[in-house]
């Protein structure tokens, strides 16, 4: 019955696209449009196993591109007959095994020259990249239960990485690693977290990316890598979170921290700031207590210790006469003064309170110290402009109630005086 | 050598005698003695045209100390407005009653003429009474719109731009206005010298002219007595100097204490400047007296029988406009017709003002 479709199908199809000898399948020049025979039949069947991928296909990027299903399953597509279309001895292989997927998607992928003609500006080390993975290796290993393209790409119906509709599109990205990382039983197998996409979510990066859709915050593959992904080594965290935050991880190099950091392997910023947690610091970091992170490798008392806490003293000072200042300068622009360019001044403050954040990560006191004592200046001075303001508000205030009294007496006196005017009286005759 | 006391008033009524004999003080005097204000039901009404008359002094006063200080460039209007407010003594005072006083004036133009309206002050021989106080209340329009811009904040910055599509609207010569109006294809700092010229100098002097005469047919023809008390006889009537003035004055000192107040409490907001490079912020609107305009416009379907809804709109605003500038000359039979189509209009232009200042769907 099921050839009997398949031979109708076939006629159907040598109808409309006419019977040949099957093409070689050529990257360079894909083949002609009309060789469509695979789809045509594999809708036509109407089977749960093998119609949604042929109708997926249709909005594939490589079918748009001209690809056929011969490129990847080989076989000939222009056969009306099933055998002869799933032809061995014409390269047919059916579904692939996740084991040979990497290279078969690599036969075109990893060629330059091929490439060229569909996207000259895509990468093509993506295979190489993904032997060097997590993933690549396991998969080398024999273990197919790893990623390999088709588990974030898809098989069919591919889109472009930055189509919205593509499992790895920045927005979704995070959410396709957690299908396999957030699955405790599958990362026992590896020893392996199965709560890191869990622990992102209460992150900064988080709430940057997602809750305020700015996507030039962290997601899984900006610290992984995509293709190559893999944790990063202890010591090259410093790295990659420099690749961003470039001028911490500047001051953390030169800091006294860097070398004993190495010499114990300890895991650059991660010590501090935790991998996939990471929670927006603030100077209760640099504090004893449950937050502390100095505290728990120095002493109090120690040297590390009053670094730490002289540090924090400068940091808290500038936060709190930064918010007194810009508390007064907020109630005199409520009652409409004008402190715009005391509020750009306030805004020097706030940057020293940056730069003095960043100084922290020198492990320096008096760095922090001459940052932090420079925006304090700024902060005291804007804070005076706000005094002045209020100041010239209650002036303006108490000058209103005197001309206010002023203006009554005239108005009483003019009272007074219309009082003794003569009322009204006949129209004068013209 | 000093003067006795006896001397004193002789010097003084000779120099009086001197300056009448050159400028002929005593006419005027002597006009304005004779001046009578009819006392009826809606004397009050009298008071608007005063009150309107000083509120224009205020902003000509204010206008030209802001002028002292004011810089029209795209490159210092905002700071030199920021100078007034911040620096220079008093100069907060100045620029608040200036940008209060604008709305008060435009406020007091619309019950002048509201009044003037509905009392039927415009009968003959009133008409160009009338036509010219229409002219002023659209130049009060004018001053008020091309004042807007001069401190040259987002606000003003995109709401002019709004303002000057409108005219491009109009058919035919529709887009070579907005290009006077803009002095270019888009709103810049050539806009805001132009609008700068226009409110310190063309509107001024016109407001000159027509307020002229304006006031010379007020002494010509006299105040006009409403129909209705006009037929039992002729009212009581007081005199203009000093029964009349004397209250006007009352008047005048509350409008001075209600713009100190809004000076003091409610100083008039700088905003930001404007940045023609950063998308128009949400909540952009012209001031209050453009508002139904505004929103009349928003409400017209893009094409209406083929032509844009727009165009149409605008073309009817003219109309309504041209029809109210020369209402005198088409309600000659003075039908209550009349009446009942201002009170719509009225009501009309007061639910679509309160309809643009509600905040849009979806606003928290």
């Amino acid at each position: 019955m099921k050839r009997r479709l398949l031979a109708a199908a076939g006629l159907l199809m040598a109808t409309t696209a006419g019977a040949g000898p099957a093409a070689t399948p050529s990257v360079a020049k894909p083949a002609p449009a009309a060789a469509i025979g695979c789809v045509d039949c594999h809708l036509a069947l109407d089977d749960a196993r093998i119609t949604p991928p042929a109708k997926a296909f249709a909005d594939d990027i490589h079918a748009k591109s001209g690809f056929t299903c011969v490129f990847c399953h080989g076989g000939d597509a222009d056969a009306t007959d099933q055998e002869v279309a799933h032809d061995r001895k014409k390269g047919f292989i059916g579904k692939p095994s996740p084991r040979d997927i990497p290279g078969l998607c690599g036969k075109c992928h990893s060629d330059a020259a091929a490439m060229k003609h569909f996207n000259p500006s895509l990468r093509v080390d993506q295979l190489s990249e993904y032997k060097t993975s997590g993933h690549g290796k396991h998969l080398a290993q024999g273990d197919t239960r790893v990623a390999q393209c088709a588990s974030c790409h898809g098989a069919h119906g591919i889109q472009p990485v930055k189509d919205s509709r593509s499992p790895v599109s920045p927005r979704k990205i995070a959410e396709t690693c957690n299908k396999c990382h957030g699955d405790a039983a599958l990362m026992a197998n590896y020893k392996l977290p199965a709560d890191v996409y869990a622990k992102w979510k209460k992150s900064v990066h988080y709430q940057v990316r997602v809750e305020k859709g700015d996507l030039s915050a962290p997601t899984c593959n900006s610290c992984h890598g995509n293709h190559g992904a893999a944790p990063p080594e202890v010591g090259s965290v410093a790295n990659v979170c420099g690749t961003c935050h470039a001028v911490f991880a500047e001051k953390f190099r030169v800091s006294p921290h860097w070398e004993p950091f190495k010499e114990m392997s300890l895991p650059g910023c991660v010590t501090c700031h935790e991998n996939h947690e990471i929670v927006r610091p603030t100077e209760a970091f640099l504090a004893e207590g449950d937050q502390g992170k100095c505290s728990s490798c120095h002493e109090p008392s120690s040297a590390g210790g009053k670094a730490a806490a002289a540090m924090r003293v400068d940091l808290v000072a500038l936060a709190g006469e930064i918010r007194a200042a810009r508390e007064k300068l907020d109630r005199a622009a409520e009652a409409g003064m004008e402190v715009s360019r005391a509020r750009f001044e306030l805004s020097k403050a706030d940057d020293a309170l940056t730069t003095a954040r960043t100084d922290v990560h020198r492990f320096q006191a008096a760095a922090v110290h001459t940052t932090a004592s420079a925006g304090l200046a700024v902060a005291r001075s804007a804070k005076k402009d706000g005094d002045r303001a209020l100041a010239e508000r209650d002036f303006r205030r108490k000058g209103l109630f005197v001309s206010l009294g002023l203006i009554l007496v005239a108005i009483a006196a003019l009272l007074l005086k219309i009082r003794t005017l003569p009322g009204g009286r006949e129209s004068p005759k013209s | 050598m000093s003067l006795s006391a006896s001397e004193a008033p002789g010097k003084a009524a000779r120099f009086r005698s001197w300056v009448e004999e050159r400028l002929g003080w005593d006419d005027l005097a002597h006009l304005a003695q004779k001046k009578e204000v009819p006392i009826h039901h809606w004397t009050i009404f009298y008071y608007l045209g005063g009150m309107a008359l000083f509120l224009f002094t205020v902003q000509v006063a204010t206008g030209i100390l802001l002028l002292l200080y004011y810089r029209p460039s795209s490159a210092e209007a905002f700071e030199s407005v920021q100078y007034i407010m911040a620096d220079v003594p008093f100069g907060w005072l100045i620029r608040s009653i200036h940008s209060w006083g604008a709305n008060l004036f435009v406020g007091v133009v619309f019950l002048h003429m509201i009044s003037v309206f509905f009392l039927k002050a415009y009968r003959p021989p009133r008409e160009a009474t009338w036509i010219t106080g229409a002219m002023l209340l659209f130049l009060a329009m004018g001053f008020g719109f091309s004042g807007y811009l001069l401190p040259w904040n987002t606000l003003a910055y995109f709401a002019t731009k709004v303002g000057t599509d409108v005219p491009a609207q109009i058919p035919g010569i529709g887009h070579l206005l907005s290009r006077i109006l803009r002095g270019g294809s888009d709103v810049t700092g050539a806009t805001l010298s132009r609008f700068y010229g226009i409110h310190v100098a063309i509107l001024p002097a016109m407001t000159t002219v027509f307020l002229g005469i304006h006031l010379y047919l007020v002494q010509r023809h006299g105040m006009s007595v409403p129909p209705g008390v006009e037929r039992p006889g002729k009212p009581k009537t007081m005199r203009f100097l000093p029964d009349f003035l004397l209250r006007d004055m009352v008047g005048w000192l509350v409008a001075v204490a209600l713009l100190a107040a809004l000076a003091a409490f409610l100083p008039w907001e700088l905003g930001v400047k404007a940045d023609p490079f950063v998308p128009a912020p949400a909540g952009i609107r012209p001031e209050w007296y453009f508002l139904w305009m505004f929103q009349a416009l928003k409400y017209l379907p893009a094409k209406v029988a083929g032509i844009p809804g727009e165009t149409l709109g605008v073309l009817a605003i003219g109309g309504l406009v041209a029809v109210l500038a020369i209402l005198p000359l088409v309600d000659r039979k003075r039908s209550r017709i009349w009446n009942v189509a201002a009170v719509l209009v009225l009501i009309g232009a007061a639910i679509l003002t309160v309809l643009s200042l509600l905040p849009p769907k979806g606003t928290p």
